[in-house]
């Protein structure tokens, strides 16, 4: 087990800039997801990190020892590839111990290390096979398998279930979950893809253009999102973000559309904003925070407002009603027969505790709930 | 189980890895710099001396050599020679590949061998094949003559590598026999290659054959073709082993070739200072020739 | 019948028509391109009396290998194992080197593109211009009709052939497979023997079979760099030419000789023919 220090880490890839100043600091056994649209440099932080490009500035400290100048093979780490990166003329016994015996590990060692993993991941049945016999699937399992079959002391996974079908993700999802609570290794591992960030990570760090967004446990950037990006990456559907002003209501505040619509805002929340009134603002609603009004009264916090569905999209398990607010198409989280077709006129609850304030300007959060749920 | 902390590994291999890169180039590298650079820059330093037969004259005489290239009418002779023989071989190799190519590219029962047996042309040496062709166009013995003299009903003795009239029909045909399969292997992977979803929407959209053919497929295969008609012209530029077989750059020197005037004012001669005046004036066209063929595929895509 | 159906059996007569058309095309074009090259094995199996008849004999009575046994007897197959020994030393040394070159150039993109046109420029340089040069240094080397010396010499002119096509085969493996190889343990040098020479191994194939025929078959080098000691079969066919009785025969046998092992090569080498003599232009 390792622990990885990253400090003001830069790379450019001639002119152009991939990774642009990251500080990291990973203790030992955390499950750590670097994520963000493509581009924003993961990818080439993890690079870094494995010794298969050369960063421009900056150090890499695994274990307290600057790994800078070491190559790959000697930083005892461990890889998974996004393509699986399986050869294709030995069979799956001899791709997994590659590695070992690219060490010149003895053979009844070898044998022994292999079987173990081959057991972890169930695919002893499949140790004789060739590569192009397996299925997408048995093929990213036998990748782990070499990874783990040398114990190294940290753990890469380069977008491992980009090329796999939704149904086998989800599998596959809970499959490394699973692994990394048996072996409890330092696991970084790169996505685009935020529900994986949300259900494998200790540590979620969201990139942006070669720098870090935010980074923090999860619920932490769902709830407590420090830019508008944040708060539009993760979740789904993504939260809905409308323009809005600031206006004085009574004794408080609440938030005014375009429009003529409204909704006030809790009194402990009106606090920190008072200096803001009048002020142009970006209200953040998720779609599973508004929902049908049970009843006329508003609830602590819970708003009402009248609106009329334009669109609805059923899952089976919720449906989806789509709305005009502040010139906006909003989109709204509800039960199975909360509505039935376009047109009808509903009553939506706001939950005005957990949306959140965004400064147009500069795009940051200037206020959200606080609590984690 | 213990974690392998890393080795380190020997300084030597260390070494090794890093400057890997260069070390597998080197061996390679310096071959051909002294096959290859160490040629031309003689070839150039030679060229402006006097050295020759008689006498080694290492003394700096300018551009004395290329003086006597400008008067020196059979090199200009030779040079058209093989203009000549490029300018009417590359054309009919060209077009012939191309009706070949089209002949083959639906499917036909047996094509793969039917496309072997035609590719052996070209993988035959070409002195063999000028030794073959010289072999046909025997004027007592040779089949071609039988052939033609059961065509025109009276025997026929043509002396085809002698006769100044006959020569370069021999030579034409010759070449054009042994390289029209390489370009119709060239053209027929690659119309092979072109997107059949693109022929059928045009076919759909009602054009004919030959639209499609003009209109889709020939810019498809264009960049290839180009590249094909490069190599091709390279190879007539220097052309030596047919004419070589055939005709020695006879009858006097009516078939002689660059190559051929070049390795008799060498080899035979010994003119060493003027061969490597000739040797510089080929590196020279065939650059300009090349950058401005490249420039003008550029230009046109 | 009705008009639709009399309207397929138009067209399926059309179509058929047309396939035998194409097929009597075929056939003849094939006759035309291969009657020399049946020409020639059919002299080499001549005796000298069907050789020599006017009109000519468009078949022998019996294949004989005479010609053939003369060859050995004289001392001219020699030269064709000459052209063996030599084609195949200079292959071996050019695919070692050039493929490692390649391997550089490819993943490291060594010298950039300048390297990689100058590499491919030396391709297109006609011999006759460097020859003269490189004879003298091999005079003053004394490298003139030495085994060494032409091994050597076809070596660096294949070697860009080598490094060109090599450069292609290479670039089409996907690059996970060697990056993973480095982080699980392997040196580069490793790397380049456990999982880029068993990837590339149809493409090392294909480039040494033409590497070998464009060795074999070369004849204006010989010409100038042999004697007596290492001539090959190319120069030694051109002895005989002069057009005198069993000369021919010799002629052809040694043609034969010559021209054999590359058609071995082309049954062999079908699936590449393309992309090898294109120089990579067209991945047949």
């Amino acid at each position: 087990m390792a622990r990885l220090k990253i400090t003001g880490l830069k790379k450019s890839y001639g002119d152009i800039p991939a990774v642009r100043g990251v500080d990291l600091d990973i203790p030992e056994g955390e499950f750590t997801v670097l994520v963000g649209p493509s581009g924003c440099g993961k990818s080439t932080l993890l690079r870094t990190i494995a010794g298969l490009e050369e960063a421009d500035e900056g150090t890499i400290e695994i274990d307290g020892e600057v790994v800078n100048a070491m190559r790959p093979r000697d930083r005892n780490i461990a890889m998974v590839f996004q393509n699986y990166a399986l050869y294709p003329f030995m069979n799956v016994f001899e791709n997994i111990a590659f590695g070992l015996r690219a060490r010149k590990t003895p053979d009844a060692q070898v044998t022994k290390q292999v079987r173990q993993a081959a057991e972890m991941l169930d695919i002893v049945a499949l140790l004789d096979r060739l590569p192009r016999e397996l299925s997408g699937g048995q093929r990213q399992r036998v990748a782990i398998g070499r990874a783990i079959v040398r114990e190294a002391r940290l753990y890469l996974f380069d977008e491992p279930l980009s090329n796999l079908d939704a149904q086998l993700r989800d599998e596959m999802r809970g499959e490394i979950k699973r692994l990394h609570q048996e072996i409890g290794k330092t696991m970084i591992y790169v996505t685009h893809d935020q529900i994986e960030a949300m259900t494998l990570a200790d540590r979620i760090v969201l990139l942006k253009d070669g720098l870090i967004e935010q980074q923090g446990a999860p619920l932490e950037l769902f709830d407590r999102p420090a830019t508008r990006f944040v708060a539009g990456f993760l979740g789904s559907p993504s939260m809905n973000f409308i323009p809005a002003t600031l206006q004085k209501d009574g004794d408080g505040l609440a938030v005014a559309f375009e429009g003529g619509a409204s909704l006030a805002l809790p009194p402990a929340r009106a606090g920190a904003l008072a200096g803001r009134v009048g002020q142009q603002i970006v209200f953040g609603v998720r779609p599973e925070h508004i929902s049908k009004s049970v009843g006329a009264a508003a609830r602590d916090g819970h708003v009402p407002l009248d609106v009329t569905i334009d669109l609805v999209q059923l899952t089976g398990s919720r449906t989806y009603g789509t709305f005009r607010l502040g010139g906006v198409e909003t989109v709204a989280e509800l039960d199975v027969h909360d509505v039935e077709q376009r047109g009808e006129r509903l009553t939506l609850l706001f939950d005005m505790n957990r949306a959140i304030i965004i400064d147009p300007e500069t795009d940051l959060v200037i206020s959200h709930s606080g609590a984690v749920t | 189980m213990s974690i392998l902390a890393s080795d380190g590994g020997s300084r030597l291999s260390r070494f090794s890895d890093r400057n890997f890169k260069y070390l597998v180039v080197a061996p390679a590298i310096l071959i051909l710099l002294l096959f290859g650079i160490f040629p031309l820059i003689y070839t150039l330093l030679v060229s402006f001396q006097n050295i020759n037969m008689m006498e080694t004259d290492t003394s700096f005489s300018g551009l004395l050599q290329y003086r006597l290239l400008f008067s020196d009418a059979r090199l200009w002779q030779s040079l058209g020679h093989t203009l000549l023989i490029a300018a009417i071989a590359l054309p009919i190799e060209l077009i012939a590949g191309l009706l070949m190519a089209i002949l083959f590219l639906e499917r036909l029962p047996g094509r793969q061998l039917f496309v072997s047996l035609l590719v052996l042309p070209t993988m035959i040496a070409p002195i063999v094949a000028g030794a073959t062709w010289r072999l046909l166009f025997d004027n007592r013995f040779g089949p071609i003559n039988q052939v033609l003299g059961w065509i025109t009903g009276e025997p026929q003795a043509i002396l085809w590598t002698i006769k100044p009239d006959y020569v370069y029909p021999a030579i034409l045909i010759a070449e054009v026999w042994q390289w029209t399969p390489f370009m119709f292997l060239i053209l027929l992977a690659a119309m092979s290659n072109v997107d059949s979803s693109l022929t059928e929407a045009a076919e759909i959209d009602g054009a004919s054959p030959l639209r499609i053919f003009r209109r889709i497929v020939l810019p498809a295969i264009w960049p290839v073709m180009t590249i094909a008609l490069l190599i091709r012209g390279l190879d007539l530029f220097r052309l030596f082993d047919v004419v070589w077989a055939l005709t020695q750059g006879g009858p006097g020197t009516m078939t002689e070739t660059i190559s051929i005037y070049a390795y008799i004012q060498g080899f035979r001669q010994f003119e060493t200072s003027y061969t490597a005046a000739i040797a510089f004036l080929v590196i020279i066209m065939l650059t300009v020739s090349v950058m401005f063929a490249l420039k003008r595929m550029e230009f046109v895509r | 019948m009705s008009a639709a159906a009399k309207a397929r059996r138009q067209l399926s007569r059309r179509r058929a028509w047309r396939l035998a058309l194409r097929y009597v095309a075929a056939v003849t074009l094939t006759v035309m391109f291969l009657f020399p090259i049946y020409w020639l094995f059919s002299i080499s199996m001549k005796t000298p009396e069907e050789i020599f008849a006017s009109p000519p004999v468009w078949y022998p009575a019996s294949i004989q290998f005479d010609n053939f046994r003369a060859l050995f007897r004289g001392g001219d197959a020699v030269t064709v194992w000459n052209s063996l020994f030599i084609a195949s030393v200079s292959t071996a040394l050019a695919m070692f080197l050039g493929t490692l070159c390649a391997y550089s150039l490819s993943r490291f993109k060594t010298g950039g593109d300048n390297l990689a046109i100058w590499i491919i420029s030396q391709r297109m340089i006609p011999p006759i211009v460097i020859v003269f040069p490189l004879f003298l240094l091999y005079v003053w080397l004394g490298w003139v009709d030495t085994y060494h010396g032409m091994i050597l010499l076809y070596t660096a002119f294949n070697l860009p052939y080598v490094i060109w096509m090599m450069r292609g085969y290479i670039n089409d493996i996907p690059i996970e497979l060697e990056e993973s190889a480095l982080v699980d343990g392997c040196t580069r040098w490793q790397v380049l023997v456990k999982v880029v020479f068993p990837m590339a191994r149809t493409g090392l194939f294909a480039t040494a079979v033409f590497t070998f025929v464009f060795a074999w078959n070369d004849f204006i080098f010989a010409l100038v760099m042999t004697r007596s000691e290492v001539t090959t079969y190319p120069v030694q066919v051109t002895h005989y030419f002069g057009g005198q009785s069993n000369f021919w025969a010799k002629i052809a046998a040694m043609s034969v000789l010559g021209a054999a092992p590359v058609f071995v090569a082309v049954a062999f080498l079908q699936r590449y023919l393309v992309r090898g003599i294109s120089m990579g232009a067209v991945k047949g």
